[in-house]
């Protein structure tokens, strides 16, 4: 059963914050609701307030600043996914974002809804962690930036103060020598949550990988880098066997971080699979 | 538009696309009162007691029903009447309803539903068949746990063992699969102006849904009135009592018309589920590949209630063979209760699942005799003249080979798959599956009735009792009747699915309606046609022997000018001319000893080749294309048989790798997937038209056969492709990954 619930849609970014100083714990903000309204029917929320921010141009725009691509919280899936600009300097969200779930909740479902939802399998936060994202935050107090990495505190559980809005992410234009690869596996091929995902942004320098960044979603709590692999592989001639070998400390990051459980038995492998597969692809990319 | 394998368009198409068609959930009448189920909690125990005093005060609340206020039976089911509609003293399962909440809103009824208390003394719970049928476990039915024991005894399978080759023994298990129907469970129910009390809401059969709701309301059958509206897909769950009893049970005391609609939570929650089998299977085969000696033993989970438990375990041992011919057969098949959800009717009755066995076992004597899989097949699948495993010698459409060919010609055409040095990690895989299902239900009566009548007016109506849940019941019939009589389809009038208007037709069931109404309707007809000259020949001053009926008139042999329209001989002789028909297929019932017998009257055939490809580092397999062969006799409507086989491989495709019902954990779709339009593979089906002899213009079934194959030919694939085989389903991820490490062993 729907609870009953007061639903606002402010006009401009200061009356939303208003709202939500005025409402705190009380109010939900709502874009796209896809995860919103499940725990609303579920009654896992009861909210007295929903603030509709679909409506405030902020949170609405792509846009490009001093080298910087800025996405609204408010930008939809589907939107992200037909970005040129975003195909161009960030083209590993691109990937993420046209196979999340399907048409219907692309077309719906926000950039900011997914990161702040906090979900261990959100599509976009193995791409936004390599792409070392900014999350830029607007409240009544002011206006902060943090990186998006530190907006979680565990599944589904996110930093982000109730009367606070995430206005938009943005990231450095990657420039064309870092390549990046996105791999997903499901249990099927459209709606479904990912079990697995993989993002790696490198730069290679002839046989050489001169910079990687991994991250890899839904085998720990929270989004993470995988910094001992990377560090491992930075400044190494590239083989299959420094391949492997990193893999392996991606895998024992996952289970040092999430515990031995009875799906390891499945991940463990195959997470090393998919993260040899993703650097390969990112090192012998050509785009 | 008329004809027989003319593809018209469906006659519920066009409401359907504007959205006209109205669903149980669209039903709705003025100053309805809603309902909602209060439900057990726990899988086993005693009910201490029920304490509604909270759920009375919530506002809106007009009335809290339970099994106290049931006038008349509180037990249902479709064979054996174990299920209560409300649990009185005892709950067997998660879901169980205890108490019916009658309120002015869904949400005032939402909130009372929350604050029912239900006292309970826990009972130790049953989790696995194997569990329930040890010495001394607690008992879910007084009678015992075990629901059926069914064997079937042919030859002497210790004589076959020994003229064998080669041996395969294997285990195979299966699980809960949903129906997954489109439309969640929903209707109302009234009393009507002739005080009859009305539930309209989703089934697959109103006349036993009439039977029920008149013995739990103690009211003569002609006071309950059961009408089906639109139906959005059924595959057996809606043959059991779903919603019926709750509307009528409200309706009948606050005479009020009421409401009720499930959450997709509800609908997966305690609707029916496929019934999990564990089968043992032994068979051998001699040095030229054919098979000497089969032996199964079989094991299902019916959960807390019988439901169609025991025509699954028969169904399944009467086709443990598969389409073959086997000299020696020897099954065991047993049902047991659990505190399990129940399982029921879906799609086959228990065929895809031992259908899964008999093809791997196909494969694996193959390999062991280092024959072609199709081969083998080709050897041994049953022919005009052939002796089923129940002893019933096949007289006329055996279709198989005709599959088994068409098979070949396609197969011949997969180039052998080369390494791709892009992708080393995967691995390509092709297999087959054939499977044998009769029509109807197994070695017992079940018929069905058909009126067609001709008005003074010049109407034409034609009277089923059919439900038509979807498949294209509406429309193949009609073409039936209308190539039958000899008019354009549009000019009869269909009235079908309501107990006050139509007669029994059975269930839409065990893929029977086309065969077993459609043979109703022509025996109507011909019946009509003799009222029509009777008539006639009093009219026109002729001898009845020299009239007939074709093409819509009454025409004489000799005086060829004479041709009188057959609405003319109705309006002149000023009354309604009608004719009425019956069908039962002709089965003998099977022997209780040794389940020999003619079980049905004819058999449908069917072969699907999968071609796969298995990511053997994550175990992820993507099913490329099926080619789908059907042996339906006839196909009536060609366009809606192969819509039918391309569900049918949807859903074969989900049962083969991903569908799994895991009780307690299974919410919605959110955690129960099934094969979304980008899983589905291409699909090439191909009819394949042995005319059975019995069949309304030759026609059999297709409904269920269209299901069956595809599940064995992907898991058949996936074998091929890794060379390791898998015996449990779904073969998911982890079974896939699980199976390339253990071929890595060897």
């Amino acid at each position: 059963m729907m609870p009953s619930f007061d639903y606002k849609i402010p006009k401009t970014l200061e009356e939303a914050c208003n709202f939500l100083w005025q409402y705190g714990e009380r109010a939900k903000v709502i874009a796209g609701g896809t995860d919103l309204v499940i725990s609303l029917r579920n009654g896992l929320l009861r909210p007295e307030i929903l603030i509709d921010i679909t409506n405030l141009p902020e949170l609405r725009r792509i846009e490009e600043r001093e080298g910087w691509v800025y996405i609204g919280g408010a930008v939809t899936h589907s939107e992200i996914a037909s970005s040129s600009m975003i195909h161009t300097y960030g083209r590993i969200l691109s990937q993420a974002t046209f196979q999340i779930g399907s048409p219907q909740i692309r077309n719906v479902g926000t950039i900011g809804g997914n990161i702040v939802n906090a979900s261990p399998a959100a599509d976009t936060l193995p791409p936004l962690m390599v792409l070392e994202a900014t999350a830029n935050i607007v409240s009544k107090e002011g206006e902060k930036e943090i990186p998006v990495g530190s907006l979680f505190k565990g599944p589904y559980k996110s930093t982000l103060q109730p009367h606070e809005i995430l206005v938009s992410i943005s990231f450095k234009k990657l420039p064309p020598y870092m390549k990046g690869s996105f791999i997903r596996l499901a249990r099927r091929e459209g709606m479904a949550i990912p079990r697995m995902s993989v993002a790696v942004i490198l730069q290679r320098e002839g046989d050489w990988i001169e910079d990687v960044r991994i991250s890899v979603g839904a085998v720990t709590p929270i989004p993470n880098r995988m910094k001992e692999a990377e560090s491992f592989l930075r400044h190494q001639r590239f083989d299959l066997n420094l391949l492997k070998m990193a893999a392996q400390k991606v895998s024992s990051e996952m289970v040092s971080k999430s515990g031995i459980r009875s799906s390891t038995s499945y991940k463990k492998p195959v997470v090393e699979v998919l993260v040899e597969r993703a650097i390969r692809q990112a090192f012998e990319s050509t785009e | 538009m008329r004809g027989i394998g003319v593809n018209i368009s469906k006659v519920d198409a066009l409401d359907k696309v504007l959205g006209a068609s109205r669903y149980g959930g669209d039903l709705s009448i003025p100053d309805l009162i809603h309902l909602k189920v209060v439900r057990s909690t726990v899988p086993h125990a005693k009910i201490i007691g029920i304490e509604t005093g909270e759920a009375l005060k919530v506002k809106g609340v007009e009335k809290i029903f339970t099994a106290k206020d049931i006038p008349g039976k509180n037990r249902i089911g479709v064979i054996q009447k174990d299920q209560p509609v409300l649990a009185s003293d005892r709950v067997r399962y998660v879901g169980e309803p205890i108490a019916l909440i009658a309120a002015k809103t869904i949400e005032g009824a939402e909130e009372a539903c929350q604050k029912v208390k239900v006292m309970y003394e826990e009972f130790p719970f049953i989790k696995t068949p194997e569990e329930a049928l040890q010495p001394f476990a607690p008992t879910i039915h007084e009678k015992g746990n075990l629901l059926i024991e069914f064997n079937l005894i042919k030859g002497d399978v210790q004589i076959g063992f020994k003229e064998a080759e080669v041996i395969i023994e294997k285990t195979y298990t299966t699980t809960w699969v949903d129906h997954a129907y489109l439309e969640p469970d929903g209707g109302i129910a009234f009393w009507d102006e002739e005080e009859r009390l009305t539930v309209l809401c989703p089934t697959q059969n109103v006349h036993y849904d009439q039977r029920e709701v008149a013995s739990f309301l103690d009211l003569p059958l002609e006071k309950v009135r059961i009408i089906q509206p639109t139906t959005g897909g059924a595959f057996g769950g809606r043959l059991d009592i779903t919603i019926q009893c709750f509307l009528a049970l409200a309706a009948f005391h606050l005479k009020r018309p009421v409401r009720l609609v499930y959450t997709r939570e509800e609908v997966f929650q305690v609707i029916s589920k496929r019934h999990p089998l564990k089968i043992h299977y032994r068979s051998g085969a001699r040095k030229d590949g054919r098979l000497s000696a089969v032996e199964v033993d079989i094991l299902g989970d019916t959960g807390a209630y019988a439901s169609y438990g025991s025509t699954v375990a028969i169904r399944a041992a009467v086709h443990a063979t598969g389409p073959y011919q086997v000299p020696h057969v020897r099954v065991r098949s047993r049902m047991a209760y659990t505190n399990n959800p129940w399982s029921g009717a879906m799609r086959g009755f228990g065929v895809p699942q031992i259908a899964f066995a008999h093809e791997s076992q196909m494969d694996l004597l193959a390999q062991a005799l280092k024959m072609d899989p199709l081969e083998i097949r080709k050897i041994n699948a049953l022919q005009v003249g052939s002796e089923t495993a129940t002893g019933q010698v096949l007289i006329a459409s055996v279709g198989i080979h005709k599959t088994l060919d068409k098979i070949e010609e396609w197969k011949n055409k997969i180039l052998p798959y080369r390494l791709d040095s892009k992708r080393p990690f995967v691995r390509r895989g092709i297999g087959i599956g054939s499977m044998w299902y009769g029509i109807g239900n197994t070695g017992i009566a079940n018929p069905s009735t058909a009126q067609i009548e001709l008005s003074p007016e010049g109407e034409i109506k034609l009277y089923i009792g059919v439900a038509d849940i979807g498949q294209g019941s509406d429309t193949a019939l009609l073409q039936i009747a209308s190539e039958g009589l000899g008019v354009e389809l549009n000019e009869i009038q269909l009235i079908r699915a309501d107990t006050s208007a139509t007669t029994d037709a059975g269930a839409t069931s065990a893929s029977r309606q086309t065969y077993i109404t459609g043979n109703a309707i022509l025996k109507a007809i011909e019946n009509l046609k003799r009222e029509i000259l009777k008539e006639a020949s009093s009219l026109l001053n002729e001898e009845e022997g020299d009239l007939f009926v074709e093409e819509g008139f009454v025409k004489h042999r000799q005086k060829f000018c004479l041709a009188l329209p057959i609405r003319e001989v109705a309006r002149r002789t000023r009354r309604t001319i009608r004719g009425e028909g019956y069908f039962d297929p002709e089965t003998t019932r099977l022997d209780p000893k040794t389940g020999q017998g003619n079980p049905y009257a004819t058999y449908a055939f069917a072969t699907h080749l999968a071609e796969v490809e298995v990511d053997i580092e994550t175990g992820k397999v993507r099913v490329l294309r099926i080619i789908a062969t059907h042996d339906v006799g006839r196909a009536i409507h060609p366009k809606n048989v192969i819509g039918q086989i391309i569900g049918g491989v949807a859903m074969g495709v989900g049962f083969a790798l991903m569908e799994e019902y895991i009780p307690g954990k299974t919410i919605s779709f959110v955690n129960y997937l099934i094969p979304t339009s980008k899983d589905v593979p291409e699909i090439i089906p191909i009819l394949i038209e042995d005319r059975e002899p019995s069949g309304p213009f030759g026609a059999k079934g297709v409904g269920e056969p269209a299901l069956i194959p595809s599940a064995p030919a992907i898991l058949n694939a996936i074998a091929d492709a890794i060379g390791e085989r898998i015996y449990d389903l779904p073969a998911n991820l982890e079974r896939v990954l699980e199976a390339v490490q253990k071929s890595k062993q060897h």
